[in-house]
């Protein structure tokens, strides 16, 4: 492994008021690894997830993403850092309200490159959607919203995806179809830092990382003790290259 | 993909946009009703205030020193200046011809009638004032001074004359009445048409039309003087420093004066226009014009000032709120890798299109609103002022802009994150 995707060294996100959501963590995720950030909430998944994005900058400590380090980005540099090679997937879907389903996928289109319709209903049509194409986010339900963001996040052909809780807002079938999403995007080769709650989204990683108070830690308790196949911290080597979930 | 978010983002949300747009309506509304109502209200307040009766008055330069007696003035020929009739078309050849509102000469004479002798004032009864090209400028002595009351009718023909109320009495005069006028050179007979009550010197004269009194006096085409209705604007310190020494201004101040309807300004062009003349600014008339426009001026200002940052606050408030509201949408575009320009320009092209509906709507009902009150407070029709159908615009869009740029500007400059987190 010449390079990594993730590269984070003594990387702390402190809070005026003195909350260290993210407290001297050191991490390293290879290319086209499966990583599942898993803790209880307040652990500081999401924190570590925007470090990880751009969209926040650490209190101290480096934070390299695909080879760049972030913190030599300002605002817009780390937006271009983003429409290049980060798919983001929020927990509560961020649909623009007044643009439809293929309208919010073409948005990150036209942020990246030049807008493209019909690969944009393609990208939908990938997730399931081709006849929600033209409503609103208000006229989806939850599980729609939620691929629909996960269609705009890969609109752009993204090498990494960050997800922040994909599935906490599903019920259980919305759920399992964005698990066979995210393996099939594992399959294709891709980076996939997923915080969640759910054991059994953990599961299917490569690799459990467990947060505690900001800090990795080895055992994922409470609430991720039994999702763990096992923990690891900074520096894990990428032994489990292999993944063997299919579909069940 | 911009103007279709654009788009999107005025149909999809139209209540949004049409409650902003709104706030911009109503509040600059309020704004340019008030400034239409200010922009008229010294004009026909001035028109008003003509009642007080002429504020310049018309001489000739030698005459300038009065010779009166016991109130008239004294007619002797050879002696007297006097300016010729034929130059007073001029009035409304000058520069400020539009604020020359009505003019209206006067000879005076001694005649005899029934035995004794009698003041004979001639002036202009409904005179049609012949000009190059425009129309006549109708205009006499009920212009002139509005206080001027004929019991009867006015004189519209040299055969007939007014008495003032108090010979009328004296002589037991009336309306329909004939009486011989006899001077030293000719005598005529006039018919008395109506009874007039000025208030001044005049109820004690015979008044007849200006014609008449040339011929009986033997000064065809003169005039003694000339009173003038002139709309003004009061005299400000700049005024005050040209009637002190009009040496102390610089050209820039001169220019500006000379730009300016002062009763000043205006008389010294009506002066500069009739040949020997002298004008004058009958001050007690100007000054108290000036007295209380200056202080309805003021009290314009003010309101307009208040009303202005009134509602440029709630149109602040509600145009800023909106877009708060959106902070939410402005990370998920950063998050979605646009900078912070690209952010900026869809909201600043929200804010012009808000600003600009919002400005030209209040154009017109704000004129609207101006006229309305003018009918209201002066009873008189107002018209449509170009200066504000680009104002309110211009207002619109400079506070619709002022309103959304900064809490735009400060949410793509920091909280990304945070904001995606939803707190
Ligand atoms: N803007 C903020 N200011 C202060 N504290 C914050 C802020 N955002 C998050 N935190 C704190 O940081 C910690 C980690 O939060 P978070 O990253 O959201 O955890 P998780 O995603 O694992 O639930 C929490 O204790 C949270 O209260
Ligand atoms: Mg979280």
């Amino acid at each position: 492994m010449n390079q990594s995707a993730v590269l984070l060294e003594y990387v702390t996100r402190a809070y005026p008021g003195g909350v260290r959501a993210v407290d001297g963590v050191n991490l390293k995720i290879a290319l086209g690894e499966w990583v599942a950030l898993m803790g209880p909430s307040g652990s500081g998944k999401t924190t570590l997830l925007n470090l990880l994005d751009g969209l926040d900058r650490p209190t101290d400590g480096c934070v390299h993403v695909m080879g760049q380090n972030l913190l030599q980005l300002d605002v817009d540099e780390a937006a271009t850092f983003r429409r290049e090679n980060v798919g983001l997937i929020f927990q509560q879907f961020h649909l623009v309200s007044y643009l439809t389903a293929v309208e919010n996928v073409m948005l990150a289109q036209y942020y990246h490159s030049m807008v493209d319709k019909q690969e944009a209903l393609l990208a939908l049509e990938r997730v399931q959607l081709a006849d929600r194409a033209h409503h609103l986010p208000s006229q989806l339900s939850g599980g729609e919203q939620q691929r629909v963001c996960i269609a705009r996040a890969l609109i752009n052909d993204p090498k990494i995806i960050l997800a922040d809780e994909p599935t906490g807002n599903l019920d259980e079938d919305n759920a399992d179809r964005v698990v066979k999403i995210f393996q099939r995007l594992h399959r294709e080769g891709r980076t996939l830092v997923i915080a969640t709650h759910d054991p059994d989204l953990g599961r299917l990683a490569q690799r459990i990382v467990c947060l505690r108070h900001g800090q990795i830690v080895e055992e994922c308790s409470p609430d991720g003790s039994d999702a763990a196949p096992r923990a690891t911290g900074a520096g894990a080597s990428h032994d489990r290259d292999v993944m063997h979930v299919t579909a069940s | 993909m911009f103007f279709r978010m654009l788009i999107e983002s005025f149909v999809r949300r139209r209540s949004r946009k049409l409650l902003a747009v709104a706030a911009v309506w109503i509040g600059l509304s309020l704004v340019i009703g008030l400034l239409a109502l200010g922009l008229d209200v010294g004009d026909k307040l001035n028109r008003e205030m003509r009642s007080f009766g002429a504020n310049i008055q018309l001489q000739p330069a030698e005459a300038a020193v009065d010779v009166r007696v016991g109130g008239y003035e004294l007619v002797a020929p050879g002696r007297t200046v006097y300016l010729d009739e034929a130059d007073l078309p001029r009035l409304k050849q000058i520069f400020w011809r539009n604020n020359i509102l009505a003019f209206a000469p006067r000879l005076t004479t001694q005649a005899r009638l029934a035995g004794r002798s009698v003041p004979l004032v001639g002036t202009w009864f409904n005179h049609h004032v012949l000009l190059e090209d425009a129309d006549p400028f109708v205009t006499g002595a009920a212009e002139v001074f509005p206080y001027w009351q004929a019991r009867g009718a006015w004189p519209m023909n040299p055969e007939s004359c007014l008495v003032g109320a108090a010979l009328a009495q004296e002589l037991d005069l009336g309306p329909g009445d004939r009486v011989e006028l006899t001077t030293d050179q000719r005598s005529t007979s006039v018919r008395i048409v109506g009874v007039l009550t000025s208030g001044k010197d005049e109820d004690e004269a015979i008044v007849a039309p200006l014609s008449v009194v040339q011929r009986l006096a033997g000064l065809p085409g003169k005039v003694a003087e000339v009173q003038i209705a002139a709309l003004t604007t009061p005299e400000n310190k700049l005024a005050e420093r040209y009637g002190r020494d009009p040496q102390s201004l610089t050209p820039a101040e001169y220019e500006r004066w000379v730009c300016t309807p002062y009763p000043g300004s205006v008389a010294a062009d009506i002066q500069n226009a009739v040949p020997g003349s002298s004008a004058r600014v009958v001050r007690r008339v100007a000054e108290t014009q000036g007295a209380v426009l200056g202080r309805i001026d003021g009290l314009m200002l003010l309101l307009g000032i208040f009303v202005l940052i009134a509602s440029t606050l709630s149109i602040m408030g509600v145009l800023s709120s909106a877009v708060l509201e959106r902070r939410g949408e402005v990370a998920l575009l950063q998050a979605v890798g646009a900078h912070r320009a690209d952010v900026l320009r869809l909201f600043l092209t929200e804010a012009v299109a808000i600003g600009l509906a919002g400005g030209v709507l209040a154009a017109l009902t704000g004129q609207v609103l101006g006229g309305w009150l003018l009918r209201v407070i002066f009873d008189s029709a107002s018209e449509p002022h170009g200066v504000l159908l680009i104002l309110a615009p211009l207002l619109g869009l400079l506070i619709a802009v002022a309103a959304s740029v900064p809490p735009v500007w400060r949410t793509v400059h920091q909280q990304a994150a945070r904001l995606l987190r939803g707190v």
